[in-house]
């Protein structure tokens, strides 16, 4: 057996008065047609990430819903998980020397752990290209699958590098079904029977969402140093180039001539073993320098969900300045806070944000600026255009939402029929 | 050049509604004849330590009172930080198996940073023992007063890795050191011990509403209505996570309603800590009263929240460190029962604000008590605060080291004057 991941239990229920009774009751009849059926997620890790993040919150709503859902790890040690870093990467479009011992690194442990697989589950999903040969192995030692197997890439594969890419790509065709983030994420060679699309979504419930009373948002903008009383604009995410840290300082620079009491909270997201991380924290601070109305914040500091949202409800727009982006969840993050987002027109931005009418979608720094400033000097219609950006989130990028695609999915799997549903995004596939 | 930190501003007028004038007044002439004092202070971290966390608030402060302090982290690479923490392991006492490579990259290192080192400053801070030896290599700054603070229980350190590290502190004007405890009478430098203090005004010990802490609660199927022991630790083996769910198991026996919070503050960093990690998940794998909290997005809200839910906050590791967390939660007035290590016992004092325990047995009856007892668990978590706001607030903190800071200050000009006399 693989190693079982522990999930705190979460009830569709407390989502009805967030989503409608429309959308609770389209949810719970697609699950009564595979009521009881077992379900297995596995990934590499259990511990952090946005894979573990959206599986905390999935697993145990399928088994609210009626099904019976597992989520297990795979076990590694640190040849396979330093193998399986190079090859994420390269599936990225870093270029890596995709060697012979790699190869029989990984598909030894893809052995191991198909090994230790002996149960039966109706629907099995793999995410990710880590554990993604388990169903080769095991269909190898038993002749034969049980259920349908699934492969969630949580990754653009666009500019996958070949060699990696080819040498997968075999033991991904075999899976029942393929599931992509994002219509452009598929390798165009693909070949599987089945490629569908989800794109993530946010957990309107959680502490990184729920509301908050004004006076604990104010509280902890204080606690930072950050005035209330004042304009604040945020942007959070990664520190590196595509995030554009250093552009958003100038922007803020540009912006602040003309409303001279604004602030700038830029909150890092940072991993411990990320050096180039560290590199654009420190040109950031750098950047800085002596201005004391930019903070500079991290969850390495103990910037936690919480604060984030304190921060985006108190932000008059929050920014997210990408150059190249995977998703941005963090831009419906921001709407569903009410606020305008002013984002770069790439990766999965456009489909979150309205331009014009939840936010504006910018190409350049001028652009970035001059749409700041329109927001900040017309307050009613960014107010107006957060209101519409929370309505818009509520339909489309809600974990709801998430949990409906995985049934859907599961149900054409088995012949169960399509959905009703008439969200164009998050609908089905097939091509 | 070392590596940048980005420090908000404070001032120590947010200190008025948790302190008293006096208090503040009695900074404010401390600082006075050291205004303008140029301090640096070096550690391999800027971030996820109690340091960190402590600097954080004491340098803004510091320089809001009209002293120049600055801090910065020393550069490093994976080669080093394998070293650096190998080094940490063998002063806390667990062995390692140290090499002459292992001292030559940790010098090498140290050589590399001293080159950094160009900026002058009156006063330079080196925090724990991993970058110390930057003050055996040339620097600009060979005439500033250099002072070591130890926030580490180096009393029983594997003695071939003290002494190469104390052929270092050698070499300082003065070591400081987290406790009584800690300090080692081995060293002929001047010693000091200024005890680590939390700030009350952070996030993570704020009061918070009640709606708030029960968004966090709900996130994790916790029930605010039953009883929780709650422990916060980084994910290491010196935690004992293992040891906290077994504990849990014991006083379930008895309350059935009990439930377990484990706030990890910290992802593993080593294969050891994710070797606890998952037997504590596999262990815990089908309790749904245990909850595991871990992972880079749960922050000091979320801490705050936990602590104030908990009934019985415990700390069950033999920690090496000073395990401030315990002072984070008596200031929270909850009843704390510990493990006996010396940083935790000068927090909890036993049978006053908390129970000090050894055994899982000891640990499940303490905690048993205390559940059974609300009335008593009331009156420790009450003198508990009594006994943070006397010893452990950042104000007690700031006033340590701006009397050591003049002491030094002063003795050194005394001495630079006579060396230009003679």
């Amino acid at each position: 057996m693989l190693g079982s991941v522990p999930t705190t239990p979460k009830s569709i229920e407390s989502y009805r008065p967030v989503i409608g009774d429309k959308r609770t009751e389209e949810i719970l009849e697609l699950a009564s047609r595979i009521r009881g059926a077992r379900v297995l997620h596995v990934n590499a890790t259990g511990f952090g990430g946005g894979v573990a993040e959206i599986l905390g919150t999935l697993v145990p709503l399928m088994n609210d819903v009626g099904l019976n859902a597992d989520w297990q790890v795979i076990k590694g040690a640190d040849e396979f998980f330093n193998v399986t870093k190079a090859m994420h990467n390269s599936l990225q479009g870093m270029y890596y020397d995709w060697t012979p011992a790699m190869r029989e690194i990984w598909t030894n442990y893809n052995k191991l752990n198909a090994d230790l697989f002996d149960e039966d589950y109706d629907y099995v999903v793999i995410h990710d290209p880590q554990p993604a040969a388990m169903l080769t192995y095991i269909e190898e030692r038993d002749g034969q699958r049980h259920g349908k197997w699934v492969w969630r890439c949580h990754i653009d594969l666009t500019d996958a590098q070949v060699q990696v890419w080819d040498f997968l790509r075999p033991h991904v065709e075999r899976y029942d079904g393929a599931i992509f983030t994002l219509k452009g994420y598929v390798k165009e060679d693909l070949t599987s029977p089945k490629i569908f699309h989800v794109p993530p979504a946010i957990d309107p419930l959680s502490p990184k969402n729920a509301d908050l009373p004004l006076e604990t948002v104010n509280a902890i903008l204080e606690r930072y140093g950050v005035d209330p009383a004042r304009p604040m604009v945020t942007q959070i995410s990664r520190f590196d180039p595509w995030k554009d840290p250093l552009g958003v300082i100038d922007v803020y620079r540009t912006v602040k001539k003309e409303f001279p009491d604004l602030q700038l909270v830029m909150i890092a997201s940072m991993a411990s073993d990320d050096p180039e991380g560290w590199d654009w924290y420190e040109r950031t601070v750098r950047r800085a320098g002596e201005d004391f109305d930019i903070h500079i914040l991290s969850n390495l500091n103990g910037v936690g969900n919480v604060e984030v949202n304190a921060f985006q409800r108190a932000a008059r727009v929050v920014i997210q300045k990408s150059t190249r982006e995977g998703f941005g969840l963090v831009v419906s993050e921001a709407l569903w806070k009410g606020r305008p987002v002013v984002a770069g027109n790439v990766g999965g931005i456009p489909l979150q944000i309205l331009d014009g009418e939840t936010g504006f979608l910018v190409n350049t720094s001028e652009e970035c600026a001059e749409k700041l400033s329109f927001l900040l000097g017309h307050q009613a219609e960014a107010d107006r255009m957060g209101a519409r950006g929370v309505e818009f989130v509520r339909e489309r990028f809600l974990t709801t939402r998430y949990l409906r695609d995985y049934l859907s999915i599961f149900c054409q799997l088995s012949g169960l029929g399509p959905v009703a549903a008439e969200q164009p995004q998050a609908q089905r596939a097939g091509r | 050049m070392y590596g940048t930190l980005a420090i908000s501003q404070r001032a120590l007028n947010d200190l008025a509604d948790v302190s008293d004038e006096r208090t503040l007044d009695e900074l404010r002439s401390l600082a006075r004849p050291i205004e303008g004092l140029r301090v640096l202070n070096l550690s391999v971290t800027g971030f996820g330590t109690g340091t960190a966390e402590l600097l954080n608030s004491a340098v803004p402060l510091l320089n809001d009172l009209g002293l120049d302090v600055h801090w910065q982290v020393v550069r490093g690479s994976e080669e080093v930080q394998h070293v650096a923490r190998a080094m940490y392991q063998a002063l806390g006492g667990v062995y390692v198996d140290w090499t002459q490579e292992m001292t030559d990259a940790w010098q090498r290192y140290a050589s590399m940073n001293a080159e950094l080192l160009t900026e002058q400053f009156d006063v330079i801070i080196v925090h724990d023992p991993q970058p110390l030896a930057i003050r055996s290599f040339p620097t600009t700054n060979d005439d500033s007063t250099w002072i070591m603070h130890s926030h580490l229980d180096m009393s029983s350190a594997q003695p071939d890795v003290w002494m190469l590290v104390r052929s270092h502190v050698e070499k300082y004007d003065a070591a400081i050191f987290d406790a009584p405890t800690f300090v080692r009478s081995d060293i002929s430098v001047k010693t000091y011990v200024v005890e680590p203090a939390i700030d009350p005004n952070s996030a993570r010990n704020m009061p918070l509403p009640d709606d708030v802490i029960n968004t966090v609660l709900a996130q994790y199927g916790i029930d605010p209505a039953r009883p929780i022991i709650c422990q916060v630790s980084p994910c290491d083996a010196a935690s004992d996570l293992v040891g906290a769910f077994e504990v849990w198991q014991q006083v379930r026996e008895r309350r059935r309603d009990v439930q377990l919070v484990v706030m990890l503050t910290t992802e593993p960093q080593d294969p050891e800590g994710r070797a606890c990690y998952e037997e504590l998940a596999s262990r815990a794998k089908d309790e749904p009263d245990v909850i595991i909290a871990s992972g880079r997005e749960i922050g000091n809200v979320e801490m705050n929240a936990f602590q104030r839910s908990a009934s019985v906050v415990m700390q069950k590791g033999l920690r090496k460190g000073f395990g401030l967390w315990v002072s984070d939660a008596l200031w929270k007035e909850r009843a704390c029962v510990v493990a006996p290590a010396p940083g935790l016992m000068e927090q909890v004092i036993d049978g006053r604000t908390g129970l000090i325990a050894s055994s899982t047995d000891e640990f499940a009856t303490a905690i048993g008590r205390l559940l059974d007892d609300p009335v008593t668990a009331a009156k420790y978590g009450e003198n508990g605060r009594a006994h943070v706001a006397d010893r452990f607030l950042i104000t007690r903190y700031l006033r340590d080291y701006l009397q050591i800071l003049n002491e030094m200050h002063t003795s050194n000009n005394s001495l630079n004057e006579m060396h230009r006399k003679s």
